[in-house]
Parts: C-alpha cells; sequence; structure tokens
C-alpha cells in the first residue's frame, strides 16, 4: 500500500531527477579555490616582484606523478606549486611558482628536456577528467616551455651548446648568408614548409612563450592556429625557483579558448615538467582540478558587453535556480498535502 | 529512546552508491581500455552516480534540517540546532551565489563549530572510554580535515598573500587521525568478532594489498578519488585500517549496531571532502554517535545500540 514512505521516496527522486537534469548541483565546493584578485591599472605581465601579487592570496597546490596513461611518471619531484591570480577587468593575469633545483630551458641536445608548465581549463560546464579533458569535455591548455622563452630572451641554436661546430654550408639559404645563415634565411618556403605552414615549433620566432592548445583526453592535444595564439607570458628562475606569469584578455572570440565573466566560478588544473628527471609530454606532474573565483570588482564601463553578450534576465543562472526552487516549493507543498492524508 | 527519520536509510544507501558508483567505479574507468559497450555501461553509471549525488545532496541536507528541528523542539538548546540551520540555509544560498570571501569562512567556522560542539557531547556523554575514544578520534579527524579546508579560505577572506605553510602538516595529521580512528572504531565497536567476519572482512584488505603490490601508482590514485587519502603513511597501516573498519562494520550489522552506519557514512564522506554534501555526511555521522540526549528523568544518557530498525525509521510524530 502507498504510504507517506513511498511518497516521500518519489518526491525526493523527482527533486532529485529535475535538479540533475537541469544541472544544479546541490552541493558547494568545499576544496582549494583561487580566488582572481581584482586590482586597479595595468597588469605586472612581466614583473613577478610586483607589489600586486601580494593582493592575490596564494594557494598551495599539491601535485602527483601522471600515472594514469602511458607514459607514466614514476616518481614526481615537483611535489606542489603555489599560484596566484589578478584581473583588472580586462585582462587576466596568473603568476606560478615552484621549487626546482635546475633550470632546463634548452632542447637544442638531443638529451635535454626542458622545465614546463601548463594550466588547463574546461570549456564546458562541469569538470571532465582533470588531465587533458575527456570526450565531450574539451579544455584549454596554456603552456609555457622554458626554452620558447630563453629563445625569446637569447636564440638559442647548435652553436649555442657546440661552440666549437663547423658547417660547410647551408645549401638552401640565401647564398649572401654564407654559412652563418640561420633558419629564418631560408628564403624558400619549399625547404622549410613545417615553419612555412605556421608549425609554431618550427618558428624561428616566438611571440610568446606559452602555446595555446585544445585537448579532448589523451593523444588530442593539438596547438591552435598561429593567428589564435593569444596567451601572453613570462618566466624566469631564480634561485631553484621558476616564477612564472601567464596573461589573457578575460575576453576571447575563439571557440577553444576559455572565456572569463568575473561573477562566474571556473576550474583551474596544473601541470609542472623537471626536464632534469627527464619529464617530456604525458611524463609530468599534475593537479586535480581548484575552483577558481573573481574577487569582486568595479569592472570598467563596457567590459560586460565586450566579455559575454548579455543573456536576457529570465536566462541567467540565478533566475533558472530560483524558477527551479519554485518549482521545488510547490512539489514540496503538494506532497506534504498529499503525506497528511496518506497512512503512516 | 532516539528516532530517526525514515529517510537516514535512503541516505546512507545513496551516500554510498554516490561514493562507490561515482567517486570509485566511473573513476577507475580510466584504467580501462573502452569499446561502445564499455562506454554505454559507463554512461549509464555516470547518470546513475549523478542522481545517487543527487539524491544523497537532498537527504544529508533535509537531514541536518531534521537534527535542527529536533533540537529545538526538544527544548534546552539553541547553538546547535541554529547552527545546524544554518548550514542548510547556507548551502542554498550557495546554490545561487558561490561560497567566496567572509561568506565561505562564516560557511566553514559553523561547520567547525559544529563539529566541536558535537564532537565534544559525544565524548562526554558516552559511559565507556573505548567509545569516547573513538568518538574523540572521530571528531578529531573532522576538525583537522575541516580546518585544513577553512585556513585558506580565511586567508583569502583576509587577503593575505599566504600560502598557509602548515596546511600541509594539517592534512598529513588528519589522515593519521583517520586510521587511528578506524583502530579505535574497532576497539570501541568491532570486538570480539567470530573468525567467520575476520575471514571475509580481510578480502577488502587483501583486494587493497593485491592492487597495491601490483601497481602502487594505480592504488594511490584510485584511493585519492575515492577515499580522499594520499596513502603518504606506510601501506600495511591502511590495509590493517581497512580490515578492521570491515570487521566493524560485518560486525555491527549483524548485531544491528548503528556504528555500521556511522562508518558507512564517513567512508561515503571521505577525509577532507570536496563537496559540502560529503561534509555534511561526517557530520551526519558524527551525530549518530551521539547518544540519545540526556532526559530530565535521567541520571546518565541512553547509548542507542541498534541500527534502526524499518519500525525505528518512522518519522516522529509533530
Amino acid at each position: 500500500m502507498f504510504n507517506r514512505s513511498h511518497l516521500l521516496l518519489v518526491l525526493v527522486l523527482i527533486a532529485a531527477a529535475l535538479l540533475t537534469f537541469y544541472k544544479i548541483p546541490i552541493a558547494s565546493s568545499q576544496g582549494l579555490t583561487l580566488v582572481s584578485a581584482a586590482v586597479e591599472g595595468d597588469l605586472p605581465l612581466t614583473d613577478p616582484d610586483s607589489a600586486l601579487w601580494n593582493q592575490a592570496t596564494a594557494v598551495d597546490v599539491p601535485l602527483s606523478a601522471q600515472n594514469v596513461t602511458k607514459p607514466f611518471l614514476l616518481e614526481s619531484k615537483i611535489k606542489s606549486l603555489t599560484a596566484r591570480t589578478i584581473q583588472n577587468g580586462s585582462q587576466i593575469a596568473f603568476l606560478v611558482t615552484w621549487a626546482d633545483d635546475t633550470q632546463n630551458d634548452s632542447l637544442v641536445r638531443v638529451q635535454d628536456f626542458r622545465d614546463s608548465v601548463a594550466l588547463q581549463f574546461p570549456l564546458a560546464e562541469g569538470q571532465p577528467f582533470f588531465c587533458m579533458g575527456q570526450q565531450g569535455g574539451n579544455v584549454n591548455l596554456w603552456l609555457w616551455k622554458a626554452d620558447w622563452q630563453a629563445d625569446i630572451n637569447a636564440r638559442q641554436d647548435m652553436d649555442t651548446q657546440y661552440s666549437n661546430m663547423y658547417v660547410d654550408q647551408y645549401p638552401f639559404a640565401d647564398p649572401a648568408k654564407g654559412i652563418q645563415a640561420g633558419v629564418a634565411d631560408y628564403t624558400d618556403p619549399n625547404y622549410v614548409p613545417a615553419m612555412a605552414s605556421g608549425n609554431l615549433f618550427a618558428s624561428p620566432l616566438h611571440a610568446s612563450p606559452i602555446e595555446d592548445l585544445i585537448a579532448g583526453g589523451f593523444g588530442s592535444l593539438t596547438a591552435q592556429a598561429a593567428d589564435n595564439q593569444n596567451v601572453q607570458g613570462f618566466g624566469a628562475w631564480e634561485a631553484g625557483k621558476w616564477r612564472v606569469i601567464f596573461s589573457r584578455d578575460l575576453a576571447s572570440s575563439e571557440t577553444d579558448d576559455v572565456t572569463f565573466v568575473p561573477g562566474k566560478t571556473y576550474s583551474v588544473a596544473f601541470a609542472v615538467w623537471d626536464g632534469a628527471n627527464g619529464e617530456r609530454n604525458g611524463q609530468k606532474s599534475t593537479s586535480q582540478w581548484v575552483n577558481l573565483q573573481f574577487g569582486s570588482a568595479p569592472q570598467p564601463v563596457g567590459v560586460k558587453e565586450q566579455v559575454e553578450p548579455q543573456k536576457p534576465w529570465w536566462q541567467t543562472t540565478q533566475v533558472i535556480t530560483l524558477f527551479m526552487f519554485g518549482v521545488l516549493a510547490v512539489l514540496f507543498i503538494v506532497g506534504a498535502f498529499i503525506y497528511s492524508r496518506l497512512p503512516e | 529512546m532516539k528516532r530517526y527519520p525514515v529517510f537516514l536509510s535512503w541516505l546512507v544507501g545513496s551516500a554510498l552508491v554516490d561514493w562507490l558508483v561515482t567517486r570509485t567505479l566511473a573513476r577507475s574507468a580510466i584504467f580501462m581500455p573502452k569499446s561502445p559497450p564499455v562506454i554505454l555501461v559507463y554512461q549509464g553509471l555516470g547518470l546513475l552516480g549523478q542522481l545517487a549525488a543527487t539524491v544523497t545532496g537532498l537527504l544529508v541536507l533535509a537531514f541536518l534540517g531534521w537534527i535542527a528541528w529536533r533540537g529545538l523542539r526538544m527544548g534546552g538548546e539553541v547553538v546547535l540546532p541554529t547552527a545546524f540551520a544554518s548550514l542548510v540555509v547556507l548551502s542554498l544560498i550557495f546554490l545561487v551565489f558561490p561560497p567566496s570571501g567572509w561568506l565561505a569562512v562564516s560557511y566553514h567556522m559553523i561547520l567547525v563549530a559544529v563539529i566541536v560542539l558535537v564532537g565534544w557531547r559525544a565524548f562526554s556523554w558516552v559511559d565507556s572510554n573505548s567509545k569516547k575514544t573513538a568518538s574523540l578520534l572521530v571528531a578529531l579527524t573532522l576538525l583537522v580535515s575541516e580546518l585544513y579546508q577553512v585556513i585558506p579560505a580565511l586567508y583569502e577572506a583576509l587577503r593575505l598573500p599566504g600560502p598557509t605553510f602548515f596546511s600541509l602538516i594539517l592534512f598529513n595529521a588528519g589522515e593519521l587521525l583517520l586510521l587511528l580512528s578506524t583502530i579505535a572504531l574497532w576497539w570501541a565497536h568491532g570486538r570480539p568478532a567470530a573468525w567467520r567476519v575476520w575471514l571475509v572482512a580481510s578480502l577488502p584488505a587483501l583486494a587493497f594489498i593485491a592492487m597495491r603490490l601490483a601497481n602502487p601508482a594505480m592504488t594511490g590514485i584510485i584511493a585519492i578519488w575515492s577515499t580522499g587519502l594520499t596513502l603518504y603513511l606506510p601501506w600495511p597501516g591502511y590495509a590493517l585500517g581497512l580490515w578492521l573498519t570491515a570487521v566493524t562494520v560485518l560486525k555491527s550489522l549483524k548485531q544491528s549496531d548503528l556504528a555500521a552506519w556511522v562508518i558507512l557514512l564517513l567512508a561515503a564522506g571521505g577525509y577532507a571532502p570536496q563537496l559540502s554534501t560529503h561534509a555534511f555526511l561526517g557530520i551526519v555521522a558524527l551525530w549518530l554517535l551521539l547518544p540519545a540526549a540526556p532526559q530530565p528523568a535521567l541520571d546518565r544518557p541512553v547509548y542507542l545500540e541498534s541500527v534502526p530498525t524499518s519500525n525505528d525509521l518512522v518519522l516522529e510524530e509533530l
């Protein structure tokens, strides 16, 4: 016989189904939260010593060896990193620091591997798998590379590592350059097709030490087109510590880029590679997802419109949530009425 | 006698499904090759897990609300019921406004206050020393786990640059306390047990040992996803803890001891949980360790020794 217990169970299941269908989480986050502090003025895009960084609370993010998919990292050398972030209403910047005894910023020798750090943001609602996302849950990655940073500071080539090397000639370079021809001196793109096609790895000059990528699961990491590389960065190693700054406009018109809207909550995950430990590709130390929130700040006029097209009021998260609460309240009242008329 | 709402058993059931399906089985899928049928199965499991997680979220809020209502109705106390009610209200507020700043700190501080108050009562109202120790260790584990999470929120609210250097120490101390809790709970509720109970209870521990020896890295990942434990202590300690926990659960279930549900709720909540729902499961478990409140006519509290039966699981009359 249908009694009060059954009715309660049915009501709970209906309410849970509605909340699940409309993706309204009943639980709030307890875990690590990185708050992007709102600051006035320009962001210190190349200055990790700026006092502005002290306006943001740093968060220690634990890292663990990537052992989910091959190639595994058996033992993580970098156990944690420290992250903080600031934003001024139009740009956001992250300062990531971690201890690393060695500065590995050259890939000229084949036996060398570089130090790197990456930030990862989900492109859809929710949190896909923290390591490279998953099918149907793409992630946007910002990958800072120590060798690209070194190239920007002073380009490295074979003669940087092997100063006594000798080359007979570069047959397809501008003859006027002689044996000192660099990659950029190759005038005929047929002989440097990777560079001619815009492959960032082949580019002799890096505009940024950060590569803007997208992934949707293991083995799917893809660089965004050269024209869409819009993340800036700066990194410096000093006294056994890397300090790397990532920066980008809050808004991005590219579908493969995460767009930040102040007031909303996001997720960010981190990965670090220690070149001295032979870490590359999947051999890295990774974090779980960390909540990313925005501190309150007066937004410059027009930024809201620039960041995200204004939605009709009835499509805002708050209104939808309140509507769902209304539905649940009606459900509760009707249920209570039936409940009072049912046998125990 | 202490009576519980009918949905306590549903809460335990849905919490277990949420834990075992969503946070354990579904996440371990990353180690498996996925053919289309397997993907279909996991999509189904994912949906089931989401539904279970939402049911758990609703029920645990309802249970906290019920504790608050019950406390106020019994009269004589205001602080604890108000704290429970505040947790429910704040959880509802956080559906619309994400927890941040002082609101987040307030939420965490209320959680800390609830753990301290309930933990103290569980400690002081219980007669037996073994149960006192078990209650104290469970409360301390929850407290340290919560402090680990409140300190970064406090730093953020105060706009201190941080980071907190003792966070890791707190986290590790909590994990050690959790292991000690498993021993204390076994000492208080799991002794003596028949050899058959010991034998059956050894199966999860043996599975853990086999997995740990075969693939320590994978074991560590599944452990942290499933339970929040980092396994930083020597692994035989975790194997022993798992064994003793299983013994306690089996024996308590057999004897209708409420400790079985307490342990299952604590396990489903996990250590240093990432979601408020899971933190509340720990609070409910701690509250279930409380004996019935002292009645004016009684000199000392009556400890509820039995898992509520279907007859007991009725809503209290208004």
